[in-house]
């Protein structure tokens, strides 16, 4: 069961994210992908930290080739986020020559050994901007894994103002 | 509390006037913040938060007092989170204290209408 939570900034994405693991009675992991990069990563990562803390994730981070993790037996996953990621990947000192199918294969390697995987994700291209080719490189690679994921997962959601739109599958159990 | 919400230009001012035509509208753009608190109907929120931001106060603590004291009031918010993360610090900030206030606001609320193209979909309770 994969489910995809997609929506712009600060927009409740986590803590739904993290509701949906809550029933899970197998590990859960937190899988970090934010590096710890300067001041305001640091600011972002510790509120998420905080907002998680008692519901019982293992945090593991890692911040590219996702096809690599080996997860305990009867996991479920929460993926935070595939912006991050997807910078990780394209932007690392020796990035993939097709990065969004490197990224793909670590998604399909979390959704083909968990129980459930919930990933997080961003919708980055509708702020109208003409970016430097740099930027415009990772809104469409984004764009293009996002797409993916989507059909890859069984539910799509996309969160406004904290309220979770399901745009694809049915209603949760 | 009634929360409007959607890219600009959809068509939110259009069907506050629409369902609620005896209701005056508050400019959040230009208005007094002391008007704002008391006012019915709250158009441009996302500046507010802006304005508010820029003059020192916290959006936040002055949304969570709204929703407490002001519990009727009709919120337009334009949704303005999905693009890049801004180069400029206090965009981002602006950026983000308007996804947190978004939040606060659409909990407090019993109707939260998201408008595309002029079209009202009721994501959290009935249409109007």
């Amino acid at each position: 069961m994969m489910i995809l939570i997609t929506g712009g900034s600060k927009c409740g994405k986590s803590g739904f994210a993290e509701s949906l693991l809550q029933a899970h009675t197998g590990p859960k992991i937190y899988l970090a992908t934010m590096q710890p990069y300067g001041a305001e990563a640091d600011i972002a990562i510790s509120r998420h930290r905080k907002q998680r803390e008692g519901k019982g994730f293992q945090t593991l981070e890692q911040y590219t080739d996702l096809h690599t993790i080996e997860l305990p037996a009867h996991s479920a996953v929460l993926l935070e986020c595939i912006g991050n990621l997807t910078a990780n990947e394209l932007f690392r000192e020796k990035p993939a020559d097709d990065c969004v199918s490197h990224i793909i294969r670590g998604l399909r390697h979390l959704h083909d050994t968990s129980d459930l995987f919930v990933a997080v994700t961003n919708q980055v291209g509708s702020d109208g901007i003409a970016y430097a080719t740099g930027t415009a490189l990772y809104i469409a690679a984004i764009g293009a894994v996002n797409q993916s994921a989507a059909r890859l997962a069984d539910q799509v959601y996309e969160c406004v103002y904290g309220i979770p739109v399901l745009c694809k599958g049915g209603k949760p159990c | 509390m009634i929360l409007i919400t959607g890219g600009a230009y959809q068509g939110k001012t259009e069907y506050v006037r629409r369902q609620f035509p005896d209701i005056p509208i508050t400019d959040g753009a230009a208005c007094l913040f002391d008007e704002a608190a008391t006012a019915k109907c709250i158009n441009q929120y996302h500046v507010l938060i802006q304005r508010l931001h820029a003059a020192g106060s916290d959006p936040v603590a002055w949304t969570e007092q709204l929703c407490a004291e002001n519990p009727e009031c009709i919120i337009l918010l334009d949704e303005i989170g999905c693009g890049i993360i801004p180069l400029e610090r206090d965009e981002r900030i602006r950026r983000e204290l308007t996804g947190i206030c978004g939040c606060i606001i659409a909990k407090h609320s019993d109707a939260v209408i998201r408008l595309v193209c002029g079209v009202p979909n009721a994501i959290k309770g009935d249409l109007l």
